[in-house]
């Protein structure tokens, strides 16, 4: 790698910064008492959400880099996912899949919104662009990961692990909605989304 | 912030971390390289043997591990239903024995010794330039900082929410919550650059 990329590469302390933010506030989205959302009696945990706001919020960069403190704080011993959670016991789960697709997720979030979503475009397009970033990354790419890591590690195979965890896919996809609009509201109010389109 | 290291003096306190973790990953290709009933049952009972020697309470050692095990007895009962009851018992040996052997790695390695592993790790991106090996620490460090006050946020706008008789919903909790947040990036970040702690 060549100076000059290196340079325009380099995780400045601001970029430091908001990740290690973006990663508190899904420490912290994992500790609040659930959300119980008004037409539906089922309480969502938003840590996933978290991970799905981090790439519409910050972009992939940006947003992979906040995951990724939050797999580190994981795996060096903080209880710091939902349930008190921790260490690297997490990581021996046949669900780990699932934590592991979160860096990915984030990432292919904040790729798609940085491409699809601008600042000058109306409020139900951006909406619509994260929507589609977020369902993307925070559903098909954490799911990709975490349904082949279950089917492996678990002997249940592909078709088995995929109906398993279909059962999750409804609150998902509440999440995304919520990821979206959140994603426009924060865009609107203080805008860090870098732009590619 | 509480962590799960388990403050002790025991052999597995002593080894070096990075001794722990190959070990740790030798593990877990040996227990999925076999499927043989004794030699996992064995495994299950070293592992068994280290975790429970660490002289944590019995309800905390059992407290951690609980929401991870659940998972796998629900995988097992997956294979005992389509598969056969020798790939179940398979299964909960293999996960089980790697659970207790990644807690006891946890257990016994405190945060630091764990942060100069990760240093070590991020040398070769330190080298192109990507980050600075400190920044490892000083993320950790922001986040435990940070956590209390984005509760304490999340806090008051929940009750913000009280006061105008309006439904607590997500949407308007985790917004607001977001910009409030990440608002003070650039004075943290004057900050930190102001101490020179990453010298650049």
């Amino acid at each position: 790698m060549n100076y000059q990329n290196a340079l325009e590469n380099r995780m400045t302390t601001r970029d430091l910064v908001f990740a290690s933010l973006f990663a508190a506030i899904i420490v912290a989205l994992g500790l609040v008492p659930p959300i119980t959302l008004g037409f539906i009696p089922v309480p969502i945990t938003a840590q996933s959400l978290g991970v799905m706001l981090a790439g519409v919020v910050l972009g992939a960069r940006r947003g992979t880099i906040a995951v990724l403190i939050v797999v580190l704080l994981v795996a060096i011993g903080f209880p710091v996912l939902s349930g008190g959670r921790g260490g690297l016991a997490v990581f021996a789960g046949p669900t780990a899949g699932f934590f592991i697709g979160w860096i990915f997720g984030a990432f292919t979030t904040g790729y798609l919104s940085e491409r699809l979503v601008t600042a000058s475009q109306s409020g139900l397009a951006q909406g619509v662009g994260f929507f589609v970033a977020a369902f993307i990354g925070g559903i098909g790419v954490i799911y990709l990961f975490g349904i082949t890591y279950l089917a492996f590690v678990g002997g249940i195979g592909f078709s088995k692990a995929f109906l398993g965890s279909l059962a999750f896919i409804p609150g998902d996809i509440l999440k995304t909605v919520i990821a979206a609009l959140a994603g426009r509201a924060v865009m609107a109010g203080y805008p860090l989304l870098p732009q590619r389109a | 912030m509480r962590t799960l290291y388990v403050e002790a003096d025991t052999i597995l306190h002593r080894l070096p971390p990075r001794a722990k973790l190959l070990a740790l990953a030798a593990a877990s290709i040996a227990l999925f390289l076999t499927r043989s009933l004794p030699w996992l049952g064995i495994a299950v009972l070293i592992g068994v043997g280290l975790y429970f020697s660490l002289g944590l309470p019995m309800r905390e050692a059992l407290a951690r591990l609980r929401p991870i095990f659940l998972t796998i007895v629900v995988v097992c009962l997956f294979n005992l239903l389509f598969n056969s009851p020798a790939d179940a018992a398979v299964v909960l040996l293999r996960l089980t024995t790697l659970m207790l052997l990644a807690a006891t790695v946890t257990a016994t390695t405190s945060i630091a010794d764990f942060i100069d592993e990760i240093t070590v790790l991020v040398g070769p991106l330190e080298r192109i330039g990507f980050l600075k090996a400190a920044d490892v620490g000083l993320a950790v460090g922001l986040v435990i900082r940070f956590v209390p006050e984005i509760l304490a946020r999340y806090a008051a706008i929940r009750e913000a929410h009280t006061a105008r008789g309006l439904p607590v919903r997500p949407l308007t909790l985790i917004a607001p919550l977001i910009i409030l947040t990440l608002r003070d990036a650039d004075s943290i970040a004057a900050a930190i650059d102001a101490r020179g702690f990453r010298r650049q």
